[in-house]
């Protein structure tokens, strides 16, 4: 049937058919040899000290595409994850300098946050609107809310008992890194042990079926655009722990890189299909090529230019995909 | 007619669709000012001849005529400018655009917009047809359904249209607007316009043809003359011999049986009217209906997918009912299998284990967690019980054939919970072993106490499988009938347009 590719069952086997470990373990192959690439090309790339510092950035963007995820295999979708980083950050620096408790004030910004993720599901399901629309125009209400409440200045953020959950390290390993891994191991069990994830892939698999058979469609996705937006709220948790201040507009340059990866890691913008893992190693790849560009002193201009270009390429390798599928 | 040559032929044209052979050497002609009536039940053909002559699909083997030349078309548009139009079931204009816009609205278009000699040419066409007191100006949008039957006639001829084949143009007209319908092809058979009907209601196509042709599985299976032929010939030349062995014979339900589901004044505006009907346990009930009569809204209303009837009482179980939502439906102890397996009925990505279980997956595990062991277990034995061909549970549902596909979306309702089990197609697209045994399980499992509710437009499936038996059409239920209809009497019965109320 289809004749654009010359052999499909080897395609099939290669890019996913049954499942997206394939992917996963293509992914982890890339990965691997972008590791020995860039340690071949700079002396300063595999050491302690570079990649405890990728770690963190990673574990930024990991946040953020985490429960971004789940969401697109449900078959949502999130752009405005980032600007909520950035008002997290912002309300807590705020609540604090108001003399409110630090770790009250962190659970009144994941509140705000969970408030956002109602709207976004609310409005992509019940009134149908387009999710791209939809968490655009939240994404641009969130940055404007987060600018206003600054007036577009950064806030100093260095509280006793706060900071280590961006700064320290456990074991060597820095807390952001281990605070995502967890996420990412929660989220996996959520996703392949409970009823809730079934219905996620259910859902996203195809939405029309889905309802026939009685399952709460709009519900799942509800949960999941609040879920995205309290992953959302964690990584700006941690960003404002680790600079040490609240910057309105901190994660928003990250939101490409959040989609890039969701999609990269194999999770299939029409839904029904992909893995947090999948996610991961290409968040792990994504990180480790920006570091490596830097160290080789690409300017954060072309940098910009190789995001879109990864971009076009995981979509275009989606699309591939379901070709072949 | 034997003078002149035919206008159109189609000579001993062959189509088969991987394995399946849909058409077999089907023929057929058409002259200069003669409308033809093309017949037959659901796959006799008649789409896939009509989608050759449109250059919509490709033939196999056989040849296409046009006066007297042989023609080869490799796109719609070729066949297009030879004349041939098709015109679909359901009506296609743009309903924003202005009658004029739509009227002269041609691939052949090119640079600017003329305004004022397109409304002269609209003006013209519909003149011509008799319906010239048609403002060119007034949107299409504001148009009643028939006009807008007219307006898409006039197109076809505007473009200069010598063959027009119209598929079920009254299908969603009342008896007035369809006598409108049929001036106007009078008028264009006067023309000189070839025209090719398309319709099941007989009445009307022994009123308006000159000349009847009947397919059945993909051949010719009669030609009639109108003025002289009997209306139960050309129903016996559609049906053909009975299938008589798809169906065991049973015992009859007895009369003791309870009622489970039963629905009084049953409404849904423009698609359901007035639907009552009682179904008991362990009975199959039937709907036989064709495409558009409502068949495919009412076991989808009665669910809930439909959301809430305009009307209707409605008890499940000794309990007042109320369609809502699937959700609600299947909670209150109804199944639904879909007719579109692949648009709303499996998770192709999904494995055969999933896709059985998904209907009551929080059945199997915990509150929270699923259990894949028990999960697989359930599946092991209807995959056994059923005969369902697949390499194991964990297969994904789309490498399965459609029949083995339809079997997981029947077995996933296979839950004490589930009284009442509502069907809509369900062996469209199914091979025949496949058919047999659904309809023997569907069978068991009523005489096991399900209430089943069929509905179809697959004439001898409802008139086989049923206990009893209604015919529905324009959303009425306009016939009913015991175990023993044949599927003749519900082909009479449907067949028959009767005037709207």
């Amino acid at each position: 049937m289809s004749n654009t590719t010359q052999n499909p069952s080897v395609m099939k086997r290669l890019f996913g058919g049954s499942g997206v470990g394939t992917t996963v373990l293509i992914l982890l192959v890339f990965y691997v040899l972008l590791l020995v690439t860039f340690s071949l090309l700079s002396p300063f790339f595999m050491t302690v000290r570079n990649m405890t510092s990728i770690s963190s950035n990673i574990a930024l963007i990991g946040l953020m595409a985490a429960a971004g995820t789940p969401l697109i295999i449900a078959g949502g979708l999130d752009l405005s994850v980032a600007a909520v980083a950035g008002l997290t950050g912002v309300i807590i620096a705020l609540l604090h300098a108001a003399g409110i408790p630090i770790w009250i004030a962190v659970l009144a910004a994941i509140g705000i946050a969970v408030v956002v993720g109602i709207v976004n599901g609310v409005l992509a399901t019940y009134l149908r609107l387009n999710p791209l629309i939809v968490t655009l125009a939240t994404m641009s209400i969130v940055t404007g809310v987060s600018l206003i409440l600054t007036g577009g200045l950064s806030k100093p953020l260095i509280v006793d008992g706060f900071n280590w959950i961006g700064q320290d390290r456990i074991l060597g390993i820095p807390v952001p890194a281990i605070l995502m891994l967890a996420v990412y191991i929660g989220l996996w069990l959520l996703m392949q042990k409970t009823h809730f994830g079934r219905y996620a892939f259910a859902v996203g698999g195809n939405p029309d079926a889905s309802r026939l058979i009685g399952l709460p469609v709009d519900r799942t996705q509800i949960a999941l655009y609040v879920m995205s937006a309290v992953s959302g709220a964690i990584a700006g948790t941690v960003l404002s722990a680790m600079l040490g201040a609240a910057a309105p507009n901190a994660a928003g340059p990250h939101l490409l890189t959040v989609i890039a990866a969701i999609i990269l890691g194999g999770t299939s913008l029409q839904g029904g299909r992909g893995s947090v893992w999948g996610t991961l190693v290409a968040v792990l790849i994504l990180g480790t090529l920006n570091n490596g560009l830097t160290l080789m002193n690409v300017t954060s201009f072309w940098q910009e230019v190789t995001r879109g270009v990864v971009l076009i390429l995981a979509v275009g390798f989606d699309g591939l995909r379901q070709r072949v599928a | 007619m034997t003078a002149t040559s035919p206008r159109l032929e189609m000579l001993d044209i062959h189509k088969s669709f991987g394995p399946v052979q849909v058409l077999n050497g089907v023929s057929m002609s058409v002259s200069k000012g003669e409308i033809i009536a093309l017949l037959g039940s659901n796959g006799a053909g008649k789409s896939t001849l009509m989608k050759i002559l449109t250059a919509n699909y490709s033939k196999n083997a056989g040849t296409i005529r046009v006066n007297n030349e042989t023609v080869e078309f490799a796109t719609p548009r070729d066949a297009a400018r030879v004349g041939i139009r098709f015109l679909p079931q359901e009506i296609s204009v743009f309903p924003e655009l202005s009658i004029a816009e739509n009227i002269c609205m041609s691939a052949e278009s090119k640079g600017l917009v003329q305004w004022s000699d397109m409304a002269q040419r609209a003006h013209t066409v519909l003149e011509e047809l008799g319906f010239g007191h048609l403002d060119p100006q007034t949107l299409v949008h504001d148009l009643p359904v028939a006009e807008r039957r007219i307006i898409e006639i006039a197109r076809a001829l505007e473009g200069q249209a010598d063959v027009l084949v119209m598929d079920e143009p009254t299908a969603s007209l009342s008896e007035t607007e369809s006598e409108q319908i049929f001036t106007l092809l009078r008028r264009l058979k006067k023309r000189g316009t070839s025209i090719v009907y398309i319709s099941h209601y007989l009445n009307e196509v022994f009123e308006i043809s000159d000349r009847i042709i009947v397919l059945r599985d993909g051949t010719n299976a009669g030609e009639f003359d109108p003025k002289s032929a009997a209306v139960s010939d050309v129903v016996n030349a559609m049906l053909g011999k009975v299938a008589g062995a798809m169906f065991e014979e049973r015992p009859p339900l007895p009369a003791s049986a309870p009622v489970v589901f039963s629905c009084k004044n049953l409404n849904l505006p423009d698609q359901i009217e007035n639907v009552s009907l009682e179904l008991r346990t362990g009975e199959i009930l039937g709907v036989f209906g064709l495409i558009g009569s409502g068949v495919e809204v009412l076991g989808r209303l009665i669910f809930g997918a439909q959301g809430r009837p305009a009307s209707g009482e409605l008890m499940l179980n000794g309990d007042v009912y109320t369609p809502i939502s699937p959700l609600k439906g299947k909670q209150a102890g109804i199944g639904f299998v879909t007719a579109e397996r692949k648009t709303d009925g499996i998770m192709a990505d999904m494995s055969v284990r999933e896709n059985l279980v998904a209907a009551f997956q929080s059945d199997f595990g915990g509150r929270v967690m699923t259990s894949p062991p028990r999960e697989t277990a359930h599946s092991l034995e209807w995959i056994e019980n059923l005969g369902i061909k697949t390499a194991g549970p964990e297969q994904a549902i789309r490498l399965l054939s459609g029949g083995n596909q339809q079997k997981v979306c029947v077995a996933r309702w296979l839950n004490p919970k589930v009284k009442m089990l509502i069907l809509e197609e369900p062996t469209r697209g199914v091979d025949v072993g496949a058919r047999k045994d659904i309809y023997r399980q569907l069978v068991a499992f009523a005489r096991e106490g399900l209430a089943v509710l069929v509905l179809s437009s697959d004439v001898e499936e409802i008139a086989g499988l049923s206990d009893r038996s209604m015919v529905i059409d324009r959303g009425r239920i306009i016939a009913e009938f015991g175990s023993a209809a044949t599927p003749g009497d519900l082909m009479a019965a449907s067949t028959h347009k009767n005037p709207t109320a």
